[in-house]
């Protein structure tokens, strides 16, 4: 059936409203934006729903005009799409605009009930209205990223709260046909729903992982669960001189992970993590962004900003810092036994701009400070690999020299944060490159491709995919878990008209 | 962002910079959700990111702009709180100011705007005058209703007779308490001493009980930001001229610790004085100085260290950060921790980020987005149930005003009455609640450093 677009657009404002469409052709530069190298993707339009309702009208005419949509909660997925479509041409259905209530915060049990606009920060400056008595898990990026989007999308945070998508209980979604669906305890067919937000496993099979990082589902409403804010949280951080220094400092992590003896996720961050949101490379502007930055200029950056080859950063909650202080001695003693690291304490840490930036995320403060690596180098362009390695030292290491030269070999600045868990540690690299330069920016592409292929030669997927790789990666999976992916579409979004392409299903 | 200016507009140094600005933005839109105007409308091009891209295109065409980007480059409040958010810091601010000096070099406005305008650059820098202004638009209130609405708008926004205590300070030296410590001067300020006098007599005991001999330059006036961001850069630079004058002379007899500024909207373009005057061969060099010496006073009084309190002060203070002095000077730690020290309960302002509406001349130019501002900001205060309201810049406490049931000081009214001045004028006959004494602050990095409550555990 060939899309009708004006019929389309014309329906959602008789139902909704004139303000509710938007097809400037400015307006449509804007959301075609994003960061990849592969190029804006103009939208057909833009729609703000005001509820779930709107969200049911939208899709059922979307499904009636054949209209692909594409959903977005605030757009500030920097990194991985930005508020672009995953193909030119489909409706953005911006979320965010009048859906970003917080519509619920129980702080007996909690728990908050957000929409899709919701920021980070918006709800922590609720939270400090209501006493500051809660704390929200932020990722260390935009400040006005929103919740459910980045729960969506996996993102994670640092606290003991920190897998966003685990710590969220209870959705309300609109599907492909326009249904409305509740997930965990909310699909009790009653209009009283007492554990909807309190328990996510309830009768039958658990459907929320269905929505995550899929096309299956618009989620319009979710519930996040949050942590009593401690009166103190002390932080430490430990830099290491060398880059091999990563096999020891993932053997260190490991077992204070295992016992649980460090509540927070570990960030083990390498130089160019850190002093990289400090400002633009010193050496990029010589060699015209063809090369890497030397050794030696990254031992100048470490040295003006105070950091190692790699900087290990956790934190402890407590009733004070003096009772936190046993605790801290522990990790020093542990941390500086083989005499390479460099203890750094949290009052100077708090000094050190890149260091606040880890101390801010542990609070469950929203800041910006990571944000500064988007300036390492000029042109705007920025996607990120997001692979993950066993806690093993050895190879966490070898993984380490692997994608360090690879960045290299394109001429790009390794740049990575691996976030260490008891078993795990997801590895944030950040490529970022000149997207006016055309050569600068195929470069990125090809070191993006090569890295991806050869960590799944050893077995590594990625956990989160920027926008131009969805497909890419999808043709990685087994073909079963590509069947099956396209058979739920077929099931519940028989149209299509849901994010057509988004991580590869439809 | 690609630019399309011809080598001979970029043998022009103003379109130089603003070419080397737009440069830098590569569209990530960040600034978009922490804009009041784009949170308030929605509308691209009342985002940053949006006015970015019809600078340049107004630039870029040269002559008269259109109506509808001086509609909304007008409607910019200039809170800068999209520098702080900018991942490659775009340097917004110099860019806007260019973009008003080319609307109003190039632009002509209906006339009404045109009178209001040369009306606010004439009398607002002019404290004598504008106190005059004052007390004739009060009188003639009860006529408001017959005026056009542009106008009712201007003697709406005149404080109470009962709110204003006009005080000005004249050209001379206060001594220290004790030895003296550091020698400053004090910008005396325009607007500020005939809306409020007590802040400028709060600041000037402050400083000198903490042993700073206080200089009130002769010839020093406004600091020239009203008139910069009405796009009037010729009056704004003579102003500057002046100041850099009077504190360069009194440098020279006696030396300057430091340049002492109370309303940070002006302490923003002071700060700034080596770039507004970088093109003037004679005044270039002495504004650089002058700049480097330029402090707010929190900045000074924290640098020396408060002095012990002399009496409890135990009220809970909503702080509101200024955006010129959060976003424009990137001074938020010192007010609170001074607060603090001096036996305050500080609580933050949810959405401290946003502007509160004031924005300079803005909310008489601009009544309705500033109103809204200002009604959004005011219950954001309310709901963290204040005893007082403190801030560093007196175009927030006459827009909060308006909008706010609780008393508004200036945090150096605070300062000085908990370190034995007297009661600050906006608390007299208000009633505050005891507090219990605040728990012992710095453990957690929590925004109302009396963070846990109740709740679970802890």
């Amino acid at each position: 059936m060939p899309s009708s677009y004006d019929a389309f657009f014309a329906e959602i404002e008789a139902a909704l409203s004139a303000d509710a469409v938007n097809r400037s052709a400015e307006t449509l530069q804007r959301y075609a934006e994003n960061t990849m190298p592969g190029g804006d993707r103009l939208p057909a339009g833009v729609v703000y729903p005001g509820s779930t309702a709107e969200v049911q009208v939208i899709v059922r005419a979307a499904n009636k005009h054949a209209v692909p949509l594409y959903p977005i909660s605030t757009g500030n997925n920097i990194g991985l799409g930005s508020r672009s479509a995953s193909r030119p041409g489909q409706v953005v259905v911006d979320l965010g605009r009048n859906m970003s209530s917080i519509l619920a915060v129980d702080e007996r049990l909690g728990f908050a009930v957000v929409e899709p606009g919701v920021s980070y920060q918006a709800m922590y400056d609720e939270l400090v209205r209501r006493g500051d008595k809660l704390m929200l898990d932020v990722t260390s990026g935009p400040p006005q990223g929103g919740m459910i989007g980045n729960a969506m999308d996996k993102g994670a945070g640092y606290t003991p709260y920190f897998d966003h998508f685990g710590f969220a209980c209870g959705m309300e979604v609109v599907l492909g046909n326009g249904d409305v669906l509740r997930t965990g305890d909310g699909v009790l067919d009653s209009s009283e729903l007492v554990n909807w937000h309190t328990s996510k496993y309830s009768f039958g099979p658990i459907l929320d992982g269905l929505f995550t990082q899929s096309n299956y589902g618009i989620v319009t409403r979710m519930g996040m669960w949050l942590l009593p804010r401690a009166p103190a949280i002390r932080s430490f951080h430990f830099a290491f001189p060398e880059d091999d220094d990563l096999a020891e400092v993932i053997e260190l992590c490991r077992p204070l992970k295992l016992s649980n003896f460090v509540p927070t996720l570990f960030r083990v961050s390498n130089d160019l993590y850190l002093c990289g949101s400090e400002g633009e490379s010193p050496e990029y502007r010589a060699s015209g962004g063809k090369r890497a930055i030397s050794d030696a200029g990254r031992r100048v950056l470490r040295e003006k900003t105070g950091v190692g080859a790699w900087t290990v950063s956790g934190a402890f909650y407590g009733p004070s810092a003096a009772a936190i202080e046993p605790q801290i001695a522990r990790v020093v003693d542990h941390f500086t036994r083989s005499g390479k690291a460099k203890y750094i304490a949290h009052d100077e840490a708090a000094n050190i701009p890149p260091l606040q930036v880890a101390i801010n995320a542990f609070s469950g403060i929203p800041s910006l400070g990571e944000l500064g690596l988007l300036k390492w180098r000029p042109g705007g362009g920025n996607i990120w690999f997001l692979p993950g390695t066993p806690m093993d030292g050895k190879l966490a290491n070898e993984f380490q020299r692997l994608c360090r030269t690879i960045y290299e070999e394109h001429g790009l600045d390794y740049t990575v944060m691996n976030v260490c868990g008891p078993r795990f540690a997801r590895g944030l690299h950040v490529i970022t490159f000149n997207r006016e330069d055309a050569d600068e920016r195929a470069r990125a592409d090809a070191c993006y491709r090569k890295m991806s292929e050869e960590v799944a030669r050893r077995g590594v997927f990625v956990g989160r995919a920027p926008l131009d790789y969805h497909d890419f990666h999808m043709a990685q999976a087994m073909p079963a878990f590509r069947n099956v992916c396209a058979a739920i579409k077929r099931a519940i979004d028989p149209n299509g008209v849901l994010a057509p392409g988004r991580y590869g299903i439809g | 962002m690609r630019t399309s200016f011809s080598p001979t507009q970029l043998a022009d140094p103003e379109i130089a910079e603003a070419n080397g600005i737009l440069e830098t933005c590569v569209h990530y839109g960040f600034c978009t959700n922490t804009c009041p105007t784009y949170v308030l409308t929605r509308d691209e091009n009342d985002s940053p990111r949006g006015r970015i891209d019809l600078i340049r295109a107004m630039l870029e065409r040269g002559g008269v702009p259109e109506a509808k980007t001086v509609h909304h480059l007008d409607r910019c409040l200039s809170c800068l709180s999209c520098m702080t958010t900018c991942a490659v810091k775009v340097d917004y601010a110099h860019l806007i100011d260019r973009a008003r000096a080319h609307i109003e070099r190039h632009y002509r406005r209906p006339w009404a705007d045109r009178f209001v305008r040369l009306a606010l650059a004439k009398l607002l820098p002019h404290p004598r005058r504008f106190a005059a202004a004052l007390r004739v638009g009060r009188a003639a209130r009860p006529l408001a209703g017959l005026l056009p609405r542009r106008w009712q708008v201007l003697t709406d926004m005149i404080p109470a007779a009962s709110n204003q205590r006009p005080h000005l300070l004249a050209p001379g030296v206060c001594a220290p308490e004790g030895p003296r410590r550091r020698r400053v001067a004090l910008l005396a300020g325009c607007a500020q001493q005939a809306l409020d006098g007590a802040i400028n007599a709060a600041t000037v005991r402050l400083l000198t009980r903490h042993g700073c001999e206080v200089v009130i330059a002769q010839g020093a006036g406004c600091c020239g930001s009203l008139t910069l961001h009405m796009g009037r850069e010729a009056s704004a630079r003579a102003w500057a001229v002046a100041n850099v004058q009077a504190w360069t002379r009194v440098q020279a007899d006696g030396g300057l610790d430091a340049i002492v500024v109370n309303a940070s909207g002006c302490g923003t373009t002071v700060k700034d004085y080596g770039h507004l005057l970088a093109r003037d061969p004679d005044w270039a060099e002495p504004a650089r100085r002058v700049a480097a010496l330029a402090r707010d006073v929190s900045e000074v009084v924290a640098d020396i260290g408060l002095a012990a309190p002399a009496k409890p002060v135990t009220y809970r203070v909503a702080y509101h950060d200024p955006c010129s002095m959060q976003h424009g000077q990137r001074v938020t730690r010192e007010p609170r921790d001074l607060l603090r020290a001096a036996g305050f309960q500080v609580v933050d302002v949810p959405e401290g980020h946003f502007c509160c509406g004031s924005a300079g001349t803005y909310n008489l130019l601009q009544p309705d987005m500033a109103a809204a501002l200002g009604r959004r900001k005011a219950a954001h205060i309310a709901g963290v149930d204040p005893d007082v309201v403190a801030t560093g810049n007196i175009g927030c406490m006459m827009q909060l005003r308006r909008h706010l049931a609780v008393p508004l000081v200036h945090t150096v009214e605070l300062l000085d009455w908990a370190t034995g001045g007297p009661r600050p004028p906006a608390l007299a006959n208000v009633s505050l609640r005891t507090r219990a004494p605040p728990v012992a602050a710095g453990d957690s990095p929590g925004a109302s450093g009396s963070a846990g409550g109740d709740i679970g555990f802890w």
